[in-house]
Order: C-alpha cells, then sequence, then structure tokens
C-alpha cells in the first residue's frame, strides 16, 4: 500500500553569495516569501518548510494551497526526494512519478521516439514498458510522421504534447503535480483534462499544488493548506 | 556513509538509465554529420598520423617504437581529460534534472564515465590497428589492458564523482581543472615513455596519470606491468572512491541548493 508520511519536516534553504552564483534566482526566492533566519557566520538561511507532519494514505487526493512562496513547491520536491529535511523524516512507499517541469532528459537533436524511450527510462519504467507506451502516445500526440525527425524542429505546441504525453504514459503509484501546465490549443487542452484525469485514476495517490480552487475542489477531497511554510489543515 | 550508499544502489538498479543516455548522447552529437561518431576514431587516426611523423623525423626514431606508445597514451589521455573536463559541470549542469526527479547523483557522473568510454571505444579501432601492425604480439595481451581500462574507468567514474560534487558548490573548479590539464598533459608519459626519462623520475612515480597509462598502454607493447603499478592503481582508486563516497554523503542533501 503506498503512503506518504512527513514527521516534523524542517527545510532550510542556504543562501549562497559566492560571486554571480545563481545570485539572482536567490533574489527571487527572497521576495517572493519566506522567513529568514540569520545563524551566526553570517550564512543567511530562508525556513522554507517549518516542522511539518502529515500521513496521507493509500487511495487519498490531496490539494496543496497556499500564496506564492509558501512553500508549496518545495513540499512536493520534498515529497519526491529531490529535497532532503534538515530535521524530521519523511518516509515514502511507491513509485512517484512528478508532472513539475516538463522535458527533464529530453535531447532536441534526438527523434520523438528516442526521446520517449529517454524521457520514459528517466522516469523509472524499463525498456519494454517504454516500448509499449509508445503506441497510445502517438494516438494522444497525433505527431504521426512528426515522431520521426528530431524535435528540435517542433513546435511549442507539439513539444508540449510530447512531453505531456510521455510524462502521463508510464502509470506511477503515487503521482505529484506542481500547476498543471495550460500550454496548447484549447482542443488539446480538452484532451489534456481526460487524459490527466484518467491517469490520476489510476494512481493509488494523487497531490495537486494550485492556485485553481476549481481544480482542487474537482479532484480533491482532501487539503493542505501552506502559509509561510506552516501547515495548516482544511 | 549512508546516502552515498543508498545512491550506489540505486544507481545499480538502475543501470540502463547511463549506459542508455551515454550512448545515445553520443548518437545525438554526430546526429547530421555522414561519419557520424566515427568522426571520432578518424579525427584520432588524423592526429596520431601528424604526431607520429612530427616526433620520428624530429627526433630521428623509427615511426615502428613511435607511433604504438603514441597512440596509446594519447588515446588514454583523452578518456582521462575529456573526464576531468566534464566533471566539475557534471551536476550543475544538470540542474533541471536534478531540481525536477529523484535521480541518483552516482547515476550522472557514470553517465559522464561511459560516454567518454564510447569514444575511447571509438579510438580503440586505431589503437589495434597500430598495435597489430607494428607490435602484433601485444595483442595477445589484450585482455590484461582491457582489464586496465576497466580499472581506469571505475576510478575516473569515483573522480568525476567528487569532482561534480566541488564543482557544484565552487564554480571556480572548472577553471582551474582546464587551466592545469595542460601541464598534467606534459608531466603524463603521453608523447614520451617512461623508459625515454628514466623510470623512477618523480613525475611518474608521483602521478597517478602515469600509472593509469601504464595499465593499458605496456600489455600493447608486450610488457607486463609490474604487480607494484596494479597495487598503486588499486589503492588511487580505493583513495578517490573513499573521497567520492564522502563527498555524496556530505554535499547530496544540499545540492539542490547550490546548482
Amino acid at each position: 500500500m503506498a503512503y506518504i508520511h512527513f514527521d516534523a519536516v524542517t527545510i532550510d534553504y542556504p543562501i549562497l553569495n559566492a560571486g554571480s552564483m545563481s545570485l539572482r534566482k536567490e533574489l527571487v526566492a527572497i521576495s517572493t516569501g519566506g522567513k529568514f533566519l540569520r545563524e551566526p557566520g553570517a550564512k543567511v538561511t530562508v525556513r522554507a518548510l517549518d516542522s511539518i507532519s502529515f500521513h496521507i494514505a493509500d487511495g487519498e487526493r490531496v490539494g496543496i494551497t497556499g500564496h506564492n512562496g509558501s512553500g508549496k513547491t518545495t513540499l512536493l520536491r520534498t515529497m519526491a526526494g529531490i529535497f532532503y529535511p534538515n530535521v524530521g523524516t519523511v518516509t515514502v512507499d511507491g513509485r512517484i512519478s512528478t508532472l513539475f517541469q516538463l522535458g527533464a532528459g529530453m535531447d532536441p537533436e534526438l527523434t520523438g521516439y528516442d526521446n520517449i524511450i529517454r524521457m520514459a527510462i528517466l522516469n523509472g519504467a524499463s525498456f519494454a514498458e517504454a516500448e509499449r507506451a509508445i503506441p497510445d502516445i502517438e494516438s494522444f500526440t497525433e505527431l504521426g510522421q512528426f515522431l520521426s525527425v528530431p524535435v528540435r524542429t517542433y513546435s511549442a505546441g507539439m513539444m508540449t504534447r510530447l512531453l505531456f504525453a510521455v510524462s502521463t504514459a508510464i502509470h506511477p503509484q503515487i503521482l505529484l503535480i506542481d500547476e498543471i501546465i495550460g500550454a496548447g490549443d484549447t482542443s488539446f487542452q480538452e484532451r489534456a483534462r481526460k487524459r490527466i484525469t484518467a491517469f490520476m485514476e489510476q494512481a493509488s495517490i494523487v497531490v495537486i499544488a494550485s492556485h485553481s480552487a476549481d481544480l482542487l475542489s474537482s479532484f480533491c477531497r482532501r487539503r493542505l493548506r501552506l502559509e509561510h511554510g506552516k501547515l495548516l489543515e482544511e | 556513509m549512508e546516502i552515498a550508499v543508498r545512491e550506489l544502489a540505486e544507481t545499480a538498479r538502475n543501470l540502463r538509465v547511463p549506459i542508455h543516455f551515454a550512448i545515445s548522447d553520443t548518437k545525438a552529437r554526430y546526429r547530421r554529420s555522414a561519419l557520424g561518431p566515427l568522426w571520432l576514431t578518424l579525427g584520432t587516426a588524423i592526429g596520431v598520423a601528424g604526431l607520429g611523423f612530427v616526433w620520428s623525423e624530429l627526433f630521428k626514431l623509427e615511426k615502428s617504437h613511435v607511433l604504438p606508445p603514441l597512440t596509446i597514451g594519447l588515446v588514454t589521455w583523452q578518456l582521462i581529460a575529456g573526464c576531468l573536463t566534464e566533471a566539475p559541470a557534471v551536476f550543475y549542469r544538470q540542474e533541471s534534472l536534478i531540481k525536477n526527479q529523484r535521480i541518483p547523483t552516482f547515476s550522472l557522473s557514470l553517465q559522464l564515465v561511459l560516454r567518454q568510454v564510447v569514444n575511447f571505444a571509438h579510438n580503440s579501432i586505431v589503437i589495434l590497428a597500430i598495435v597489430a601492425f607494428y607490435e602484433p604480439a601485444g595483442l595477445l595481451y589484450l585482455p590484461l589492458a582491457l582489464l586496465g581500462a576497466v580499472l581506469v574507468a571505475l576510478t575516473l567514474w569515483g573522480l568525476a564523482q567528487a569532482v561534480g560534487y566541488l564543482g557544484a558548490r565552487y564554480r571556480d573548479i572548472e577553471p582551474l581543472v582546464i587551466s592545469f590539464l595542460p601541464i598534467l598533459f606534459f608531466l603524463s608519459p603521453v608523447l614520451y615513455t617512461p623508459q625515454q626519462i628514466g623510470a623512477r623520475s618523480s613525475i611518474i612515480l608521483f602521478n597517478p596519470a602515469a600509472y593509469w597509462i601504464s595499465v593499458i598502454r605496456d600489455p600493447l607493447l608486450g610488457k607486463i606491468p609490474p604487480l607494484s603499478t596494479y597495487v598503486w592503481v588499486a589503492l588511487i582508486a580505493a583513495a578517490i572512491w573513499l573521497i567520492a563516497l564522502q563527498a555524496t554523503q556530505i554535499g547530496r542533501r544540499k545540492l539542490p541548493y547550490w546548482i
């Protein structure tokens, strides 16, 4: 049975100020929220998550809400095992798939088919599973012959269709979604919504972070509300 | 060492990822050229022919004495230098991957080394041709040279991992490594052999690259390296891997914030 368990999890971001080392990005993180902590030695850290505990059981559909910079993305990435807690423990059971930033592992010089295999195995699929997913991706993307040419020739809309189809081709037990991307034409958006609904129905656990109250109320029975890195459950 | 060991185990479970990515990265790089990755082979052949000609004319040496050690030395050096050049950026160039996906960092450093091993395999065609022509007896020891190549690749994997963490934290490491590579090149027995400058010279004794070149080159020249060379290679590998595991243990939690 899949589950996600957080026990008093705290995450502090260190802010490195060595020259230009992604300083701009760090400034963006500061200006959009998070609480400042000043450690002795003048190393600045931002407390992104503050002693968060919860348990998500098999079958749950959970929505995460909160303002910009309240820690939604950090929370999802901690669930995915990307961020490691400074304090507390995270226990997760089940194969995780994430819909965060699409396109990790893609190479523009390779064909659509080559990239399907790359992205699928990066998501934890075996070669056989990746091959089996191809007919479904072919019919969803409607890219036809374009799947045999390098993806650098694709338009933005075609790229979105491919990335979205591959990310939703291998069925995970735990699905983490950060702000479903609204791209492509309207007919694509409609089909994307149908596909993601089907995709979500097959996962044991789904966690979505979003600002859209409509989306969350249609999918999720449980809400986690974040404010300045603290958890307020509704 | 808990995090580091878990990362290694995860990498081993998903070995298909670094292997497939190393091969398909190489395919992508040569996608639009007619010869494809055979350019690696041809480039090495042209380089060796040119250098071999100049060297043998300059020092009035027989080509049969110059070409085999020079070819093997250069190709092995390309493996070492290729890994060292890319190692500092191996993690921070993969920023979007590391920040969006759970991926063991050992898998990324292995992917880098395997990409260089794919290049090395293409270049080996030139080695085999030169050795078969000038030193056919060396081919008998081919398995020993392969063992050497595996030992070197494993060491370079640990090295790429350690340097990758250092490079992710301190962005000065990449230019630093690239500046020192030419010096290391001239200090290593690539263009010459240890015998030519006296095998007990300190630049040979204290240079890890000299041992790495030796375990690949000597067998193909029909000489079995002494046991002490293998002991040194093993000790260097053990030291580098200890540092790599420690770097992973300390750095893994912080890596997403560094890059």
